[in-house]
């Protein structure tokens, strides 16, 4: 066995590498952290105005529930507040709009990529320019004929809206894939007995999964941390999750509203880090993508 | 299997040609090489031929069916890339498999033919890996088996045997040879490789600027170049092109004088000869000092300034002689081939 590269480094730089490593670690993960064990403790503790060691040791939360930890955050806000049904609403958003971006996406971007006429270079320019609009530009033109035509409020409504604004983005993405997969294989495909769009199903997109997954990711980000659209567009009742917190936050006259929040915090932030661990590797993958030489 | 007819094939990009106005003829069976240097319109011609370039102008016909409207699907072609196009996802035998899948061919055929096509070009061994563990020369035989495991009217192979390395490119080269021997399918080859093409070629079909040069058989292009395109372009090293002049059935340029030109019109020719035509004596055609010396291993190669270009001419290797000494070669008037100074076309010869 030769030494790795890593143990051929002097002791001192490794030291330095490491705890540069470790300080990162800590500065990055503090906050949630913070938050998580913060979430457990009733109000009084977790804003203590007289020492901030009691979010850590919690000596109202002892007093007031009989234990150091307490779930009466969560129960709160998911039972008493009904934030299931944010979360309900959430998922089919989210779902509903990953499906649509990427459906749209992978058969635009594909026809964008193999385009050989110069008009798919000045669509993806008009696109880029959508991208790069604020969100609240568009919903603040989209408010009144919705109003006007009933459509406020409907989970429906906000999810056509986020495709808009998750469109231009996926169809970029995806269309730089397309382009790193060599010609050659549709080519193959087509004279092996393939129409175009077999050879779409049946030979890139086998191929693509890393930017398929990666694009989706990144547009269940976009829909899932939204808040200008959904906050603007729906109906309390139809409220998804993040605009849900901010009203939870909005209304901190009630004792305990905030902790509503801070539990919903990390109820909308668990998801994530089971999603990236999940897809991990296909996201490396597809971030550095150049994977697909045949 | 089928006949292929091109008539008047034309492809144009904007004001830029890239095939002008081809006709040609390939017979059922036929291996024809389009040979020609890069951008000349050759695979360009291929491409139109399998579907995936429209045609701009002009009809192909395949076994007597004109196809310009078809999809590459329905043309009944397989082709073979350069880059061989194999699917990374899918294993050896699933990437054979793939065409008899994708055009209904009744399942219980599938194992057979597919391992049939492996045994041709021994792959059995590798069936359950995936392309990328494969090396260069076993990706291009996996390609091969990709084409013949469904019997198609024509094969088109594009460069095939371009990403290889030498030694390898010589033994795929002796088995697609042998494999067209044994299916006696319609083959289009495409290389800018000469000898490709003259080892493997019923006839070739030399382009350039999307202009067909000449076609007939190998020998036919080595012996009797149509003009002055083709002479420089084929062989190794290339015929040598002498500016000269005709008068009075004698050529004369710089250092070289030849006669037994008679009937030949008096002016400004191109005068070609292959080097190995041509024999070192004390006292010859060609008389100048030699401008460089190369050993070949069998014989050695001497470069002579003539006719304002430098010619070669094939020495014995035992030939002993100095950059910058005098060296005399005869070249007789019938290894000679004389071709129009403007145009480069050949010129026909009354006598001899």
């Amino acid at each position: 066995m030769t030494t790795r590269v890593a143990d051929r480094r002097p002791l001192t730089l490794r030291v330095v590498m490491s705890s540069f490593l470790v300080l990162w670690l800590i500065v990055a993960a503090f906050p949630f952290l913070w938050t998580l064990w913060g979430s457990f403790k009733v109000e009084g503790d977790f804003f203590s105005k007289a020492d901030w060691l009691n979010a850590l040791t919690g000596p109202l939360t002892v007093s007031e529930t009989g234990s150091s930890f307490t779930g009466s955050g969560y129960y709160g806000a998911w039972v008493q507040e009904e934030f299931w049904r944010a979360a309900m609403n959430s998922l089919i958003v989210v779902v509903c709009v990953v499906c649509i971006s990427l459906t749209f996406g992978t058969l635009g971007g594909y026809a964008l990529s193999r385009s050989p006429y110069r008009y798919a270079f000045w669509l993806l320019l008009v696109s880029l320019v959508f991208r790069a609009m604020p969100p609240i530009t568009l919903v603040s033109g989209y408010l009144l004929p919705f109003f006007e035509w009933n459509l406020w409020g409907h989970l429906p409504t906000a999810i056509i809206v986020l495709v808009a604004i998750n469109q231009p983005f996926t169809l970029w993405m995806l269309t730089s894939f397309f382009r790193n997969i060599p010609k050659d294989l549709d080519e193959s495909a087509m004279m092996d007995g393939c129409s175009r769009f077999q050879a779409f199903r049946h030979v890139i997109i086998p191929v693509m999964w890393p930017g398929v997954i990666t694009t989706g990711l990144f547009s269940f980000l976009l829909a899932y941390n939204d808040f200008a659209v959904t906050a603007m567009l729906l109906s309390k009742e139809n409220q998804t999750m993040i605009p849900k917190i901010a009203s939870f936050l909005g209304t901190t006259q009630t004792k305990g509203n905030v902790m509503f929040a801070v539990s919903s915090v990390i109820s909308v932030t668990a998801p994530l880090f089971l999603l990236v661990m999940f897809f991990q590797r296909q996201i490396v993958s597809g971030l550095t993508a150049g994977a697909v030489k045949g | 299997m089928a006949d292929i007819q091109l008539k008047g094939l034309s492809k144009r990009w904007g004001s830029f040609v890239g095939v002008k106005a081809m006709d040609l003829h390939i017979a059922d069976g036929e291996f024809l090489v389009l040979l020609g240097p890069s951008g000349c319109g050759k695979t360009t011609t291929m491409r139109m031929i399998a579907g995936l370039e429209d045609a701009s102008e002009g009809d192909i016909l395949i076994g007597g069916t004109k196809v310009n409207g078809l999809e590459p699907k329905d043309r009944d072609i397989a082709m073979v890339f350069q880059s061989y196009g194999l699917y990374p996802t899918m294993s050896v035998y699933e990437n054979i498999r793939f065409p008899l899948k994708v055009r209904k061919i009744p399942q219980a055929e599938h194992h057979e033919r597919v391992m049939r096509a492996a045994t041709t070009v021994e792959l059995t061994e590798f069936l359950d890996r995936k392309p990328a563990a494969l090396s260069g020369g076993q990706r291009q035989r996996v390609a091969l088996a990709r084409a013949i495991v469904r019997k198609p009217k024509v094969f088109l192979m594009d460069e095939p045997l371009s990403n290889l390395d030498a030694k390898l490119r010589v033994s795929t080269r002796a088995q697609i040879k042998n494999l067209h021997h044994e299916l006696k399918t319609t083959t289009i080859y495409v290389t800018h490789d000469q000898i490709e093409a003259m080892t493997l070629a019923d006839r070739v079909v030399v382009m350039s600027k999307g202009v067909v040069q000449q076609v007939g058989t190998p020998l036919e292009i080595y012996d009797r170049p149509a003009n002055t395109f083709v002479a420089g372009f084929i062989g190794n090293p290339a015929m040598n092109l002498l500016r000269g002049e005709i008068r009075g059935g004698v050529f004369e340029g710089r250092n070289v004088r030849i006669p037994g030109f008679a009937g030949a019109a008096d002016g400004p020719v191109h005068l070609g000869f292959r080097a190995e035509d041509a024999a070192v004596a004390q006292a010859g055609e060609v008389a100048a000092p030699i401008y460089s010396l190369e050993l070949l291993g069998d014989a050695s190669m001497a470069t002579v300034q003539a006719g304002e270009s430098l010619v070669a001419i094939k020495a014995p290797k035992d030939f002993q002689g100095r950059i910058g000494e005098p060296l005399a070669a005869r070249i007789p008037a019938s290894v000679c081939h004389l071709f129009d100074a403007s145009s480069g076309e050949r010129l026909p010869r009354s006598a001899s």
